[in-house]
């Protein structure tokens, strides 16, 4: 089950963070995507040489916590784009589907003209496409 | 194999459409463009401006579509990489076509060139003589600058008019000087690349600053590696 989505900018200011859950725990969300963006930061810098290729945008599983795991990807201009689930048994290829639809949903928003870069999203539709992707992702994973 | 033949013409799926423009309506509306630009300004430099700044925020939109639609999962990182990027993707999503030619400039080791015979925003535009070196491919200029910009390689980016004997209109040349630091992050990455050893790269930095004899450079490049080591 998808907990909370987040797109971080390039100066790592955030532009969109929604969460799923009926529970009250925004600030905890908030908390460990901040986390996750440090952790993003050292896998780009310092690449290791057994790691992922440094011009690879999935960067796959940031850190597992608790009872979550935050994956994170990386787009050409920097943004930044954070999943948190709390799903045990999910498949790589899953998530990196789960990405592409979510790219393309941001490539659209921000193709808006009358969207401002570095500021936060706020076009409706954007909520509307996100909310349908991570149904979809919710389902093909149960089944 | 056999074609599936559709009765009802409601029945056939839906084409992608074409992802292209009439070439009247782009030329109508850059038009319109350049003379509203026209009435709000004084001078020359301010028109060019503007119509680089609408250039530019043209730029960073089509740097994230193309990363998306063409490459993949692959994300520039050297300025080869994102300079044969501009000239050939973008090139052909935004005109139909790649750029003629892509040059490194003689003089500068941070210049290079892209050059066009006819650019397309130019095509249907001519300028007035009092205008001097005024040139709309300031336009074009703005959305190389932002795909630039938008990758991490700051930059500044200008349009040139350059005559050509044998043809009546000259060739129009974009112009990328890229700032300091993309120089400093590419020696940076070149000396890491090199050697892992310490004294080896420290050897580099050395030979490099007394070769370019740049003092701020040096101290930039110290401050990198130690903060990478």
């Amino acid at each position: 089950m998808i907990v909370c989505v987040a797109v971080v900018g390039h100066q790592n200011n955030p532009l969109y963070i929604q969460s799923f859950t009926e529970a009250d725990d925004a600030l905890k969300l908030h908390h460990i995507v901040h986390c996750s963006l440090d952790v993003i930061d050292e896998r780009v810098n310092n690449p290791k040489k057994s790691g992922p290729l440094l011009n690879e945008t999935f960067l796959g599983l940031l850190y597992p916590t608790e009872n979550y795991k935050v994956y994170g990807y990386l787009t050409n201009t920097k943004v930044k784009f954070i999943l948190v689930t709390t799903d045990l048994d999910v498949k790589d290829a899953d998530v990196r589907n789960f990405f592409r639809r979510f790219h393309a949903a941001y490539g659209d928003a921000v193709s808006n003209p009358f969207h401002v870069p570095g500021k936060k999203i706020t076009s409706r539709t954007f909520a509307e496409s996100v909310s349908t992707i991570v149904k979809a992702f919710g389902l093909s994973s149960a089944g | 194999m056999k074609i599936k033949q559709y009765s009802n013409v409601l029945d056939k799926p839906l084409s992608k459409g074409k992802q292209e423009v009439s070439l009247s309506a782009f030329s109508f509306l850059f038009s319109e463009l350049v003379q509203y630009n026209q009435t709000q300004v004084d001078n020359i430099a301010e028109l060019e401006r503007r119509l680089e700044d609408a250039g530019y925020s043209i730029g960073a939109r089509v740097l994230e579509l193309l990363c998306h639609r063409e490459k993949g999962n692959r994300r520039e990182t050297r300025l080869l990489g994102i300079l044969s990027f501009v000239h050939s993707t973008v090139w052909k999503v935004l005109f139909g076509k790649v750029a003629d030619s892509l040059e490194k400039g003689t003089e500068n080791e941070d210049e290079y060139m892209i050059s066009e015979k006819e650019l397309l925003v130019n095509r249907f535009i001519s300028i007035p003589k009092d205008m001097g070196t005024f040139n709309c491919g300031a336009f074009v200029a703005g959305i190389v600058r932002g795909v630039l910009d938008s990758a991490g390689f700051p930059a500044v980016v200008t349009a040139h008019f350059v005559p050509v004997e044998g043809q009546q209109r000259p060739r129009t040349t974009i112009l990328i000087k890229f700032a300091e630091e993309v120089s400093i992050q590419l020696l940076t990455r070149f000396m890491l690349y090199l050697g892992e050893k310490q004294d080896w790269v420290e050897f580099l930095a050395h030979s490099c600053v007394t070769f370019l004899n740049l003092d701020s450079i040096h101290m930039v490049m110290m401050e990198n590696l130690a903060a990478a080591k």
